[in-house]
């Protein structure tokens, strides 16, 4: 793969505050029109690696790359970018902010107009066009701050924790429009500790922990790497089989089933024979993929 | 630069449209003209209950003159004193209506019963004071004052002078001086300062100084009241978390850059709002005395100078703002960017004061770098162009080295500003300030 076809490429960059190691030695590449999840819990460089991808502040070693070009100011008309940390002018009216954020990404007077409209109908937020940012509920003010950085019509979007604070149905609104977003080709960076919501639309994760990248890859492998061979169980009678059986290294019971985990090279077809055999009249048997979330728990909970 | 003026836009019409602005603007004119017009009601007031003095007058010649010049009523003055339209005035007329005086009567009592007299009078709260007049006061020039209030320093020290003007009068008819030569005598001298130039001479009654004191003010108090704006300007986008976005898409210096000129643009239209009102003001007021026959005439000042003013003015202005840009590129709240600009107000008073050693030797070699150094240039460099035009090529050194300043700091001021940002709560030490400056 050459770089051309690299939306980012970040490459060895390490980041230091005086003492303090925000990033150590990190590389990542991230996919045109792919939604690449930036995971981790609190304080594992997810923001400052953001920050040095819309070029906020700079690497102390390493570099970065954007669409094949070296980062510069010029590029940053290319990025939308909603920080975690959010921002509007308390008393300017959400229209005249739009615009004044689109300016500053070199869009049009006019065009921005068009774009404020449409976009506001989008997130059902139409009729606070004219109100003061002040008067907005925070999860409205959400909303204005994410057209703010979808307004130019950006190739690169980088959303910080998107989601936090929403309600349900607004979560879903969002998601939709991001989704809609990857369809159009564009590229989306997503950082979240919310492992449930990376789970449903990330392409590609990386998982950062104590400044370092602990786990990276698709969806698809990264689950497949975490396969632990374990079945989610209901039956009933045929007790016996359970505990003689040599094809099981651990019983979970949770309250009306159990999580049965297999030796390491158990054929679970065979497992099953064996329950069906004994008599056991199965009612649920399933091969049970690890979540994002047993998976982000298991590897930060390893390096502590 | 469509980046640039977007964020000027902004900073411009966010301001000049908020309230705060509209009432400044009009209400501090309203200030200025009551501090004109307080001292005149104060004293109207005052007038309400005047001072009862009685006057014990040994000579028999001089109550007369001192009613005259202390009480316009009941009867007039025994001579007209200045101006005939000072009568008409109120504050004149305050003046002259916050004394009633009485002649002690000296019929077939001694003096010191007279004095005893008084004094139950001033006990009983009859009249306010007396004054005894011995009938050698024209020789000795001794008199005495008793009153019951001796605070009230300004009242006495009318009387006083009063005094001082009948004695002398009465001394000088008794000489036999006449009227005329006496009014004369008393004319004040007409003092008129030339200035002389490499040109030649020229007539100059200080209007080049009131020049420099009008740029020397008009600098404070616009740095004063848009120095805190500036510093507020600047911390805005760190209070509220907006800096994060900004920074993703314009340079520092940039947002920098913008904000100090939106800032600047407001406190100019401010500034000539203020200064057609007064220049209309002043035109209205020129016509009034003219139409009353009281000549006056407007200082002769080279056009020149009032091109190097507003140059001048834009200087010391524009250093001194980017300092409070500075300031609020460190700190994180505006109450603390408060303490921290105190210095500057103190450099600011400095180079205020400045303007009397410069003016004392405008060619010194003192003077000469005062005018160099951005913070003091302004004021200095002004003194020395109304007093001895230095060459040009020193004037226009000046305005680059100070304009040049001002860019440097808004640079250094943008640069801390970005890295700052990225650390809030902690207020930074000065080598970590360096250090922000050279990374980023």
């Amino acid at each position: 793969m050459t770089n051309n076809e690299i939306t980012v490429k970040v490459d060895h960059v390490t980041k230091t505050f005086g003492e303090f190691t925000a990033v150590k030695d990190l590389s990542l590449e991230v996919r045109p029109g792919r939604i690449f999840g930036l995971l981790g819990p609190n304080g594992a460089g997810k923001s400052t690696t953001i920050r040095m991808i819309v070029n906020i502040t700079a690497p102390d070693t390493g570099s970065i790359s954007l669409f094949g070009r070296k980062i510069s100011s010029q590029l940053q008309d290319r990025i939308g970018y909603l920080p975690e940390e959010r921002g509007l002018y308390k008393s300017m009216k959400v229209s005249e902010q739009l615009r004044f954020f689109a300016q500053l990404k070199n869009v049009s007077g006019k065009d921005a107009d068009q774009r404020i409209d449409r976009w506001l109908a989008q997130l059902k937020i139409s009729e606070w066009k004219l109100k003061k940012t002040r008067e907005l509920s925070k999860g409205m003010q959400q909303k204005v701050q994410f057209i703010s950085a979808v307004l130019h019509d950006p190739d690169l979007l980088i959303l910080d924790e998107p989601f936090s604070g929403l309600d349900p149905v607004n979560v879903d609104l969002l998601t939709d429009v991001v989704l809609e977003l990857k369809r159009t080709g564009k590229t989306i960076i997503f950082s979240t500790h919310q492992m449930n919501i990376a789970e449903k639309i990330c392409d590609d994760i990386c998982l950062l922990n104590r400044s370092q990248k602990v786990l990276e890859g698709s969806i698809r492998e990264v689950k497949k790497r975490f396969g632990r061979n374990s079945v989610a169980l209901r039956i009933e009678g045929g007790n016996g089989s359970l505990t003689t059986s040599d094809l099981i290294s651990k019983i979970e019971h949770h309250s009306d089933e159990m999580e049965v985990l297999l030796a390491p090279d158990a054929d679970p077809q065979v497992f099953l024979k064996q329950l069906i055999n004994s008599g056991a009249a199965v009612t649920k048997f399933e091969m049970v993929e690890p979540s994002l979330h047993d998976i982000f728990i298991e590897k930060v909970s390893e390096a502590r | 630069m469509n980046k640039l003026l977007a964020i000027v836009k902004r900073e411009y019409t966010q301001r000049v449209r908020a309230r705060m602005f509209i009432v400044t603007t009009v209400l501090l004119p309203f200030a200025m003209a009551m501090f004109g017009i307080a001292p005149a009601l104060v004293l109207s007031i005052e007038s309400g209950t005047p001072m009862r003095v009685v006057v014990l007058d040994g000579t028999g010649k001089i109550f007369g003159r001192l009613r005259g010049y202390l009480q316009a009523e009941p009867e007039p003055a025994t001579q007209d004193e200045g101006n005939p339209t000072a009568r008409n005035n109120p504050i004149e007329k305050a003046r002259q209506e916050s004394f009633v005086l009485e002649q002690a009567s000296t019929v077939g009592s001694s003096a010191t019963q007279v004095q005893a007299d008084l004094e139950r009078r001033l006990g009983a709260k009859e009249i306010d004071a007396y004054l005894l007049l011995p009938p050698d006061v024209l020789q000795s020039g001794r008199a005495q004052f008793f009153r019951r209030n001796t605070s009230d320093l300004i009242s006495t020290r009318r009387i006083q002078e009063a005094l001082d003007s009948a004695i002398r009068e009465q001394r000088l008819i008794d000489a036999h001086v006449d009227q005329q030569t006496m009014t004369n005598l008393a004319r004040s001298v007409d003092f008129e300062t030339t200035r002389i130039s490499g040109a030649g001479t020229e007539r100059d009654s200080g209007g080049g100084f009131i020049l420099v004191f009008a740029g020397g003010f008009l600098m404070y108090i616009s740095v004063l009241l848009y120095g805190q704006v500036v510093l507020g300007a600047v911390i805005e986008e760190k209070e509220t978390r907006i800096a994060e976005v900004l920074f993703s898409s314009v340079r520092p210096f940039t947002l920098m850059m913008g904000k100090l000129l939106g800032v600047s643009l407001v406190a100019l239209t401010q500034l000539a709002i203020w200064g057609l009102a007064f220049g209309a003001f002043a035109l209205y007021g020129v016509n009034v005395l003219a139409s009353k026959g009281i000549p006056t005439h407007m200082p002769a000042v080279p056009l020149m100078f009032f091109v190097y003013f507003v140059l001048f003015f834009l200087l010391g202005y524009f250093v001194y703002s980017t300092l409070y840009a500075l300031i609020g590129s460190v700190v994180t709240t505006a109450q603390e960017g408060g303490q921290l600009a105190f210095p500057i107000i103190i450099l600011l008073v400095i180079s205020f004061y400045l303007f009397l050693p410069v003016s004392r030797n405008p060619d010194s070699t003192l003077s000469f770098w005062l005018s160099m150094i951005p913070f003091f240039a302004p004021v200095s460099m002004l003194v020395r162009i109304v007093t001895q035009t230095p060459p040009f090529w020193q004037i226009a050194l000046s305005l680059v080295i100070g304009f040049s300043t001002a860019a440097l700091l808004t640079w250094v001021a943008s640069r801390i500003y970005r890295v700052g940002m990225l650390m809030y709560g902690k207020r930074p030490s000065i080598p970590e300030l360096f250090r922000w400056v050279r990374q980023s």
